[in-house]
């Protein structure tokens, strides 16, 4: 026990462990969601699209080896600039990894809705998901369309349960991973074999006028999917041999999951059409599995409602994981008095830390009542921004301090990090565009994000500032 | 003092090592500069702090440690003048940073013009080892300063002081009893030395192997 009241952390994540908690991040509810997304902005070339996204975020996945390797602290991308930049960068870092966790939260709660909608419905309790209409609530004389409702309450469900309780292990995590893994094995199993993917039509490849650039668009996106790093990152201190481990567990979990996103997208492409894919939404891949998988089994009935039940299985798991990762930046935001320290303390009687959670929960929630893909636009923003900023801490840890040891250096620095931070620019100049023609809410609210934490972090500092004067001191801005 | 300190520690052999474990354990956070290339693997190993390599005396490797915005700067190599060195450009290079510097002896004065504190690892390990050779009868709990140590001490039966109440008892001066029996408790005149029981006391070291006399028979 630290003098925080703080666990310490025991290394007992394997390889295999720190492999599963990435590809958990991933694989599951990105695919599940931004497929038909994905499909309605790129058509047939949605396959590119995630496969391109696995290449560019590669780079920045070197970059987090090298970090990870040498500065042994777990907190992820926050925790690394921390230690190369200043005040100012490391809390807009910060502030940014935040909300990209919670909006990301909000996206895996809004991508639930529709599944679960689904998943009743393939068991005859609920008409199709575009059939159910808005609850009406008696007491507010409103209504509220259900998807909504379903969502805030996905998000209200974990949000407690991680309040109350420590979050289960690693271990579970891999258990998770391999349940959701062998659900997609299913799915492209069915599909490939299927009628419906021997006259598959991939052409055209690009369709509409925009040709091969409607591809970026879709990148920029979906580029959340590959945010898993920075969850392996917030682990490092429990796995065994990190200097080794992490590097590998980052690169084996971005290769596995890039080859499951090829089949997985080739498949439901080929058998719905991108079209069709496009047409259902957030529940893509759900829906392409109904129409090619067995029905009449048993007990499940429908071989869709495996697939089904994979996707509301996959958005829960993911958004119980960016519950715990967002209210982690924050909480180590608190404990750099970068934020309140009551965001930095664990809860006296619960052990976790509950005002980080609770504060993650509100925005979770509010960003519920957003459209999915405002939501997926805004998280993958701020994803893209961040790892521009940890490909930058590479460069300027390894200019600034020649002599620090890196276990792991990466190869033919320093072309990597700039690559990554050339590549993650680009997609966020297309990305920023594409917001300015079809989604100025969402641009807006992410100006809004940022514009608040500038206004935070002045407010916070002028506290600090003051209290130091009658302090002890120490804590004036800008010297720690 | 915030709770959560930024610390370089120069060297990382066993003591830099050991020290950092434990304040690593404690949640602070840490950079130990190193010049041997295999200590410094098997720090980053134990991912316990971000190594430097290098001569912790060169002012290009204390900057890269970071010491412009660190709380404590400790030389814990095996040479003290290197360490005083290293606290006393530190000191200049960052005025306010708190400095610890590993000696090799147990007179201390003399450097409290240069650094905050000293560290003579030999005397705790000495300490422990005394514990340790002793058995768990006796067993010193820190020596606090100077002269003056603080001792666990289980009483014998048939020692001169056994089942006597502690008014009725003549310790030598320079003794206080702190404990009652088994550390429930602060002593009172009316506590008793009941033999089996332990008790913790402050004692100088003059008047140690009385005590013990009257203790332990």
């Amino acid at each position: 026990m630290s003098s925080h009241g703080e666990r310490a952390p025991e290394s007992d994540l394997g390889l295999l462990d720190a492999t599963m908690i990435g590809m958990g991040a991933m694989i599951g509810a990105g695919i599940f969601v931004l497929t038909g997304l994905a499909a309605e902005i790129a058509g047939p070339a949605a396959i590119l699209v995630f496969v391109l996204n696995g290449v560019v975020t590669a780079f920045t996945g070197l970059s987090y080896a090298e970090l990870a390797s040498s500065i042994p602290k777990s907190g992820g991308g926050y925790a690394f600039v921390r230690e190369v930049f200043d005040d100012l960068s490391s809390f807009l870092m910060g502030w940014m990894l935040w909300f990209a966790y919670m909006i990301a939260g909000g996206l895996y709660a809004l991508g639930f809705a529709p599944n679960f909608l689904e998943l009743l419905h393939v068991y005859d309790v609920a008409p199709a998901p575009d059939a159910v209409g808005a609850v009406s609530l008696p007491v507010v004389d409103a209504g509220i369309p259900a998807a909504v409702l379903l969502a805030s309450l996905a998000v209200f469900l974990l949000v407690g349960l991680n309040a109350l309780s420590t979050a289960a292990s690693g271990s579970v995590e891999t258990v998770f991973t391999l349940i959701k893994v062998g659900i997609l094995v299913v799915f492209v199993a069915f599909g490939a074999t299927s009628p419906m993917f021997s006259s598959a039509e991939f052409q055209p490849l690009f369709p509409g006028e925009a040709g091969p650039l409607s591809v970026l668009p879709a990148m920029g996106l979906t580029f959340i999917a590959f945010e898993g790093y920075d969850l392996i990152t917030t682990v490092t201190e429990e796995v065994k041999n990190p200097r080794e481990n992490i590097p590998k567990a980052i690169f084996a979990s971005l290769a596995v999951t890039v080859v499951v996103y090829l089949a997985v997208v080739g498949v439901a492409v080929g058998t719905l059409g991108a079209d069709g894919l496009a047409a259902a939404g957030e529940a893509g891949i759900a829906q392409a599995a109904t129409e090619f998988m067995p029905t009449g089994l048993p007990v499940i009935r429908n071989g869709g409602a495996i697939i089904v039940f994979g996707a509301v299985f996959s958005t829960l798991t993911a958004l119980n994981a960016v519950v715990i990762a967002s209210s982690r930046v924050a909480f180590s935001m608190g404990r750099e008095e970068q934020l309140l320290p009551s965001f930095g303390q664990l809860h006296h009687r619960y052990g976790t830390p509950f005002v980080a959670i609770l504060a993650s929960g509100v925005v979770m929630l509010g960003s519920v009542v957003l459209p999915t893909q405002s939501a997926g636009n805004m998280s993958s923003l701020f994803f893209l921004l961040s790892f521009i900023v940890v490909n930058a801490s590479v460069i300027k840890l390894r200019r600034e301090r020649p002599d620090m040891n890196r276990p792991y250096e990466l190869p033919y620095y320093p072309v990597p990090p700039i690559l990554g931070i050339l590549l993650n620019l680009l997609l966020t100049g297309v990305l920023v565009r594409y917001l300015l023609r079809t989604d100025t809410l969402a641009l807006l609210l992410s100006v809004g994000w940022i514009a608040l934490g500038a206004v935070a972090y002045a407010v916070h500092n002028r506290l600090r500032a003051s209290e130091a004067t009658d302090g002890d001191g120490r804590t004036t801005p800008g010297d720690d | 003092m915030p709770s959560h300190l930024t610390i370089i520690i120069a060297g990382g052999g066993r003591v830099g090592y050991q020290a950092a474990v434990t304040l690593d354990d404690r949640g602070h956070d840490l950079t130990v500069i190193e010049r041997d290339p295999d200590r410094c693997d098997a720090i980053a190993d134990e991912y316990v702090a971000t190594v430097i390599r290098g001569d912790a005396s060169n002012p290009d490797i204390l900057g890269q440690a970071g010491v412009e915005s660190a709380d404590v700067i400790a030389g814990l190599t095996g040479e003290p003048g290197l360490n005083l060195a290293v606290c006393m450009e530190a000191a200049e290079l960052a005025p306010g940073i708190r400095t610890v510097a590993r000696i090799d002896s147990t007179e201390r004065a003399g450097y409290r013009r240069f650094v905050d504190e000293t560290v003579f690892p030999e005397d705790a390990g000495a300490r422990v080892a005394v514990n340790e050779i002793e058995g768990s009868d006796v067993r010193s709990l820190a020596d606090v300063t100077g002269d003056l140590d603080i001792v666990e001490i289980r009483v014998e039966e048939g020692a001169p002081a056994a089942n006597k109440e502690l008014r009725e008892t003549r310790f030598p001066a320079g003794t206080l009893v702190i404990s009652d029996d088994d550390g429930d408790r602060v002593a009172r005149p009316d506590t008793t030395l009941t033999p089996g029981k332990r008790y913790v006391i402050a004692v100088e070291s003059d008047v140690a192997d009385e005590v013990m006399n009257l203790l332990r028979g």
